[in-house]
């Protein structure tokens, strides 16, 4: 393999910032095609980490710098994909921390994990009312409306989301994953939501397999 | 295999629970028992010895008080610190009160075989695989015999067990079963002949042993006369005392303790002044009878844990090596009490600042080892080595720059100070932290399946340091020539 392209990889798995920006420009500098940068070299990085996450080689912490890192090569990349003309947009979710729930770190976690997995992300933010997560999947029309919550208090709120997504005719469009510390797979399928993780990186691998219908790479 | 050999349990700080006024109490009381009732020790021989030595001796009872001065004279004699050596150097123990260490226990009579989960008498091949996965582990510092070796000749079998011992471990050997003088002799020969002769064997006494007392206050005489070949040789030999309060010992702590005491005292007298200098420990695994049946308690509880603390405190007064008796349990199996029992028994003994913690691995009473039990004995005791460790407070470890950095409502998952410290987390190996889904499409996992399979990949996996083929040899010329005068003399 190519060697930068393998040190973009190290440096990124290792969450090493100053080494992974400087592979990253290394390799728009000396031309290299950014669609490749990204994913032989950066999603493919945090496809392995996932995979060693899952395996118990590495802690959550080092996959999650790592994902924040991805996001600052990712800035880099962009002006290179877009001049290129090669930039896709991935599947789109909206996520949310619902209504009365001010816990928002486990959907900051998996929002930083999408990403990296190609994921187009768009994040409503915490104690956010129904009805304004019914309106942003009317907008912007996501493949996926990831909802968390935290407290028992709250979980019930995922109910209503579905409830409302039903209401508005719009439940049929999306795929509703749902996650927080209580939440069980029990739980997601009694009110009928379509995936279910217990964990970030689970939750990438869930995402994925709901929209290709395939288990994904990540094991 | 861990980088290093053995992982010492620092003793940064200790915890004397028992009043320093109880604990003189108890120490003039065992002298005021041994002046005054003495102990009988069951050789006409020895029982001369020590009138020579300036014991009040009764010959016909077999019966030696022992006076104050001789007493004190022995405990000063006893060394306070030296080296429990082992054949590979690296496995060197030093008992100097900085460092604490496990040991296993405590020839059990039956082993959880591991294929079927059933308890059955252990056999030597049982010895050596215990033993080798306590060489294979760092937790374990000391080899005392796990299991005996039953299905071999008896009138040679602790030479069978050193044997199996040799064969499976590099680190000091801690042998229990030798009673006899001419087995004390035959294990001194062979010690020597793996440690390459008999004054190698002096400079770096690959073996330790101990001998125990017959509660109440009484010492047979092939045990003194062992414990004797054992110090002239130059091999460290403790004294290990078993009363059960109620029945070989007084009903109350307090009494029990004195009889203990007493017991531990006068044989070191004797030790000291039959073979003086040698290096010795105050050994107890001192328990309560069950009111029921009058057998050892299963139901190991409060007093066995004040057993360890008096014990270890004890100890340190004379400033003799202690070994505490430790992970006492009445269970069958790796469950709810024996978890509890471990857990207590082993921290208890730690925070007492005991230099060695014995019966790693036993369950039912010390009568039944397990594999899992020592594994999960070890896990437990790496919490405790971590909570009396404390915590360190420099600038860095306030992180009140990274505090700053991430500031309100942000988190700490990928800072690098989170990165560079996470590695100073304990993490747990047999403990289940899977969540409930993943646990029950594992099959609900259990700590002790975790610990098997970890005994089974050890035993699959670990290769102790070979002897040599001419050392094997004359360990088996050793056992044969025994083995065939036991059987004329028989």
């Amino acid at each position: 393999m190519d060697e930068l392209i393998k040190r973009l990889r190290d440096k990124l798995m290792g969450a090493d910032r100053d080494g992974a920006l400087g592979a990253t420009r290394e390799l728009l500098d000396r031309g290299e095609d950014p669609t490749r940068i990204l994913q032989e070299g950066m999603a493919a990085a945090m496809l392995e980490l996932g995979a060693r996450w899952n395996r118990g080689e590495v802690f959550l912490p080092e996959v999650v710098a790592a994902a924040e890192l991805f996001k600052k090569c990712s800035e880099l990349v962009e002006p290179a994909l877009l001049a290129s003309g090669q930039k896709q947009e991935g599947h789109r979710v909206v996520m949310a921390t619902v209504k009365g729930d001010l816990h928002d770190l486990g959907k900051n976690m998996v929002g930083a994990m999408m990403k990296t997995a190609g994921f187009e992300v768009h994040d409503l933010g915490k104690d956010i009312p129904t009805a304004a997560i019914v309106e942003a999947v009317r907008e912007r029309q996501p493949a996926i409306v990831g909802l968390s919550a935290l407290l028992t208090t709250t979980v019930p709120e995922q109910r209503g989301v579905i409830v409302a997504l039903e209401e508005a005719g719009l439940r049929g469009k999306v795929k509703v994953m749902v996650g927080g510390a209580p939440v069980t797979q029990e739980w997601a399928s009694e009110i009928g939501a379509d995936g279910f993780a217990p964990s970030a990186p689970e939750a990438v691998r869930v995402a994925l397999e709901l929209l290709t219908g395939v288990p994904s790479g990540v094991e | 295999m861990s980088d290093s050999r053995i992982r010492p349990l620092p003793l940064v700080r200790t915890l004397d629970l028992v009043p320093e006024e109880t604990i003189e109490r108890i120490h003039e009381a065992s002298i005021q028992v041994l002046a005054r009732t003495g102990m009988q020790i069951r050789s006409e021989t020895l029982v001369k010895a020590l009138e020579a030595e300036g014991g009040d001796a009764d010959l016909e009872a077999l019966r030696v008080r022992f006076p104050r001065d001789m007493v004190e004279e022995a405990i000063e004699r006893a060394p306070s610190s030296y080296t429990m050596y082992a054949r590979d150097p690296a496995a060197d123990v030093v008992l100097d009160g900085l460092n604490c260490y496990l040991t296993c226990d405590g020839c059990a009579s039956e082993v959880v075989d591991l294929r079927t989960g059933r308890m059955r008498p252990s056999t030597k091949q049982d010895l050596m695989d215990t033993t080798r996965v306590a060489d294979a582990i760092p937790e374990i510092s000391i080899a005392w015999q796990p299991c005996a070796a039953r299905d071999v000749p008896t009138h040679v079998q602790p030479l069978h067990e050193l044997h199996a011992q040799l064969l499976s471990t590099s680190k000091n050997i801690q042998q229990m079963t030798v009673i006899e003088p001419h087995h004390a002799g035959a294990a001194v020969e062979m010690a020597a002949v793996v440690a390459g002769g008999e004054e190698e064997l002096r400079r770096r006494p690959i073996l330790s042993a101990f001998q125990c007392t017959l509660s109440p206050l009484t010492l047979d005489g092939g045990p003194l006369e062992s414990a004797v070949i054992y110090g002239k040789a130059g091999i460290p030999c403790g004294i290990v005392v078993m009363p059960l309060t109620g029945a070989t010992a007084p009903m109350t702590v307090a009494g029990t303790l004195v009889l203990q005491n007493a017991e531990l005292l006068g044989a070191i007298t004797c030790l000291e002044f039959l073979a003086p200098g040698t290096p010795t420990f105050y050994g107890v695994c001192t328990s309560t009878m069950d009111l029921n049946s009058g057998s050892l308690s299963l139901g190991w509880g409060p007093e066995e844990q004040l057993f360890s603390f008096a014990s270890a405190q004890l100890a340190r007064r004379y400033r003799i090596p202690s070994q505490i008796g430790t992970f006492g349990t009445g269970a069958k199996t790796q469950d709810w009490q024996a978890g509890a029992q471990h857990a207590l028994s082993g921290f208890t003994s730690y925070l007492a600042g005991g230099d060695m913690l014995c019966a790693s691995g036993t369950i039912y009473g010390g009568r039944v080892f397990s594999f899992e039990n020592m594994l999960l004995d070890s896990e437990l005791l790496g919490i405790a080595v971590r909570v009396l460790q404390g915590f360190p407070d420099g600038d860095d470890e306030l992180a009140i720059d990274v505090i700053e950095e991430v500031g309100p409502g942000g988190h700490f998952l990928a800072a690098d100070h989170t990165l560079r410290h996470m590695r100073g987390l304990w993490q747990p190996r047999f403990f289940g932290r899977d969540s409930w889904e993943d646990w029950e499409a594992a099959g609900r996992p259990e700590p002790k399946h975790r610990a098997r399979e970890r005994a089974v990949k050890i035993l699959e996996e670990h290769t102790p340091t070979p002897l040599s083929d001419a050392v094997e040899e004359e360990l088996r010329r050793i056992i044969d020539h025994h083995t065939l005068e036991g059987a004329i003399d028989g």
